[in-house]
């Protein structure tokens, strides 16, 4: 049994999950009409792929994937195609609820292939909150060995009790869940990091574990401590392992998965049913029921907080100020209430005045150095703080602002109120979109190199034509004159047409060298590169070729003298 | 004796480092001939700082024309679409004092929008595309990919029916950031008795 190990930093916000706790988790009501966004994951948009008017039933994939990283999106009611548009599909129901299953898989007897497709036929994305196609994570066995899975089932921030329910009503088949996923990825043993706050759940996990399982499962409880669910915290807590600077877990060989995800991902290969519903908690003091619901995807929030209680007459305990979907650490204010559950909505707080008040306003920073002794990542957010304010980009780097995690604790204890994850993911915003003006500005070169050098093939084509075309009417070379000059520009060329050769060979080493490298990086502007490479070879052979044939079989006379 | 052994002494110094000089001078002749590099290294720095639209506003014909009109000493704000920020890194480059931009820069970021209802299909915006952004063939309609225009506007001009707009691009889902709201401007004393001084319970 390892002892817990630690990581530094951490703050112990209030916890306020007794308020959502205490039920038990029940289904939500079947909603009329749902809105499915074709971006719930990480990567590519999905693309749709039923029209306006079509029937559907629960489970239909309506949306295919698109692209490396994606994955599937599903009818989640029985119904008509209503809408579909380039951000969404919108689906009116027939309140019949029938079903669209695929055949059930023995995960047992089944080859990873089989399930690989399974995880990826059904949608299955992270549930946890970074929404990462389930399937593309279990193919990083390709690349890494994995010897451990890890449980994610800390659930550190405040509120949320999604992840508690579900082990208290589905422990056995998280189990489950998670024995195909360490199957998958060849895991000898399976960790379960959860918070001691959760009594229940523990309770639940040992009962179930006391069942015996194929592959060994070791319960871990770890005090609690924001933010002990972050993937880097959770795994040196749990394994004493340092998941490097801007690397995966799997690059120290662990896996890490939230129980939402592993039931989802028992429920389609055991019973064959794709992503269509995720457990929600509903809380904060301005609605009456709170608890932990399943709810359809793309059910309206307002919908969902109507039912539980929100602007009820007579039951309405306080007047709502704010919506915030996730925690309060890291989740973000809703805008508007008619936005659709995703697949990422694990918590909607429904939070009055006196419970989430707005933030004081902002003081300069006091330099006092509470937020550098809360960062669960060991960076320096005040020197972070200036650096971003100042868009000191090279520094920022320096300071390691990617391996932020933004997870507000610096915000949170800040005694002079700043908001400083705004200021890192405003920064990190800043940083990305600089990279991709490179990146564009890059690729632009390149196919402009590739158009002048085609002009200058087609330039070298034409000059050919016309030269053989004069020299038949002709007949008689009158190249004496120039043999000289002809003489250097013969050897121009071949130089030119060398280095061109060179460049072919070059293009092609660096191509198959990245492709070998990282087969998944797209090689659009190296395969254009080559492409030049080889318009600018056949441009010079021309060259040559026609030069070659100008200039006659070296001057006789030079050689005979002596 | 002594008078001739010194003289011997200081002439074989002195023969000794020429023969070096010459040596070293020789070696250093050969090996510049020998790998001489055709592209100039600084051009190619230059290059990479200019955004790559291919617009010819600075009036040459490509970027790379004008990162070498830039090596050989013209001035370094004649680019539009990259504004003050190339015209600053171009300077730190060069060491040399940034000028105010010569031109206004574009207020955002354009892509060219064939209307084809009106497209005779005469190919003159397809010949004139820097980065083969435009596809169609004689008399058949064109349309741009969007992804690979880079709004540099030449197409225009050799339009014969000006059936090409300039479009504000849309950004994509995955850019989208959040707005952040700036906190009201309260003076200090209007803090009182706000919420949040919950310190942290420290580890």
């Amino acid at each position: 049994m390892p002892s817990a190990f630690d990581f530094p930093g951490g703050v112990h916000p209030p916890e306020r999950k007794q308020r959502s706790n205490q039920v038990a988790l029940i289904d939500a009501a079947l909603p009329s009409r749902v809105t499915l966004p074709l971006q719930q994951h990480s990567g590519q948009p999905a693309t749709p792929c039923v029209s306006q008017g079509d029937g559907v039933k629960v489970g239909s994939v309506i949306a295919k994937r698109e692209g490396m990283i994606s994955s599937n999106v599903h009818a989640s009611i029985s119904g008509v195609v209503a809408e579909v548009s380039a951000t969404h599909i919108s689906i009116d129901g027939d309140g019949r609820d029938e079903w669209f299953r695929l055949p059930p898989l023995a995960w047992q007897q089944a080859e990873p292939q089989a399930l690989l497709a399974r995880l990826n036929e059904s949608g299955i994305v992270g549930l946890g909150g970074a929404g990462f196609p389930t399937h593309i994570k279990a193919r990083v066995v390709e690349q890494h060995a994995i010897h451990t899975l890890v449980i994610n089932a800390a659930e550190c921030e405040p509120y949320i009790t999604a992840d508690d329910l579900t082990l208290r009503h589905y422990s056995n088949e998280v189990l489950e869940g998670a024995q195909i996923i360490a199957r998958l990825c060849g895991a000898a043993q399976i960790i379960i990091g959860i918070e001691d706050n959760k009594p229940d759940a523990i309770a639940a996990l040992k009962q179930a574990l006391s069942n015996g399982q194929p592959i060994a499962v070791e319960l871990t409880v770890i005090p609690t401590r924001y933010p002990s669910g972050g993937e880097h915290q959770l795994i040196k807590k749990l394994l004493d392992l340092n998941v490097p600077s801007g690397g995966l877990p799997a690059d120290v060989g662990v896996l890490c998965h939230n129980p939402g995800t592993l039931l989802a991902v028992l429920h389609a290969v055991r019973d064959g049913q794709p992503l269509v519903s995720r457990v929600v908690t509903l809380t904060g003091e301005a609605i009456a029921q709170p608890g932990n619901r399943w709810v359809r995807l793309g059910t309206s929030v307002k919908e969902l907080l109507e039912q539980a209680g929100l602007n009820h007459p007579g039951l309405n305990p306080a007047a709502l100020n704010q919506v915030i979907q996730g925690g309060p650490m890291m989740g973000s204010p809703l805008r508007t209430l008619d936005t659709p559950v995703t697949k990422l909505t694990n918590c909607l707080i429904a939070a009055t005045i006196a419970e989430l008040p707005p933030g004081p306003p902002e003081s300069p920073c006091i330099r006092c150095g509470e937020c550098e002794s809360v960062c669960p990542v060991a960076l320096l957010p005040q020197q972070l703080h200036w650096y971003a304010r100042a868009q000191d980009d090279a520094q920022l780097e320096r300071y390691h602002l990617s391996d932020c995690i933004e997870c507000g604790a610096c915000s949170y204890v800040c005694p002079s109120h700043i908001a400083l994850v705004d200021d890192y993911r405003d920064a990190k915003h800043r940083l990305r979109q600089q990279h991709i003006e490179t990146t564009k500005a890059e690729h632009a070169k390149h196919r402009f190199e590739f158009r002048q050098a085609r002009i200058a093939r087609e330039e070298a084509e034409k000059q050919a034509r016309k030269e053989a075309r004069q020299a038949q009417s002709r007949r008689t070379p009158s190249s004496s004159a120039s043999a000289s000059s002809g003489e250097t520009d013969l050897r121009g060329l071949r130089i030119a047409h060398a280095a061109a050769k060179a460049s072919v060979r070059k293009a092609e080493k660096n191509l198959a060298r990245v492709a070998q490298q990282d087969p998944k990086q797209p090689l659009d502007d190296l395969e254009t590169q080559l492409a030049t490479a080889k318009e600018n070879l056949n441009a010079a052979e021309l060259q040559l070729t026609q030069a070659q044939q100008q200039s006659p079989p070296n001057p006789a006379p030079s050689k005979e003298s002596p | 004796m002594s008078d001739s052994m010194q003289l011997w002494s200081i002439l074989s110094a002195i023969g000794v480092l020429t023969g070096l000089g010459l040596g070293f001078g020789a070696l250093l002749g050969v090996v510049s001939e020998r790998f001489k590099r055709e592209d100039n290294p600084l051009v190619e720095q230059i290059d990479a700082l200019l955004p790559q639209t291919q617009c010819g506003q600075c009036g040459y014909p490509g970027c790379r024309p004008y990162a070498e009109a830039i090596n050989q000493g013209d001035a370094l704000n004649k680019c539009p679409p990259g504004g003050e920020a190339t015209i600053h890194a171009l300077a730190d480059l060069l060491g040399r004092e940034p000028e105010p931009l010569d031109g206004d820069a574009p207020s955002e970021a354009k892509v060219a929008f064939i209307r084809e209802a009106e497209c005779i299909g005469c190919t003159k915006c397809i010949q004139a595309c820097p980065v083969d952004a435009i596809i169609g063939a004689a008399k058949q309609m064109h349309t741009v990919i969007e992804d690979e225009c880079t709004g540099c506007d030449l197409c225009l001009d050799p339009c014969p029916v000006d059936c090409i707009d300039m479009l504000p691009r849309s950004s994509p889902l995955t850019q989208w950031q959040p707005v952040i709201t700036p906190s009201p401007d309260l003076i200090a004393s209007d803090q009182q008795g706000t919420p949040g001084g919950v310190h942290a319970q420290r580890v």
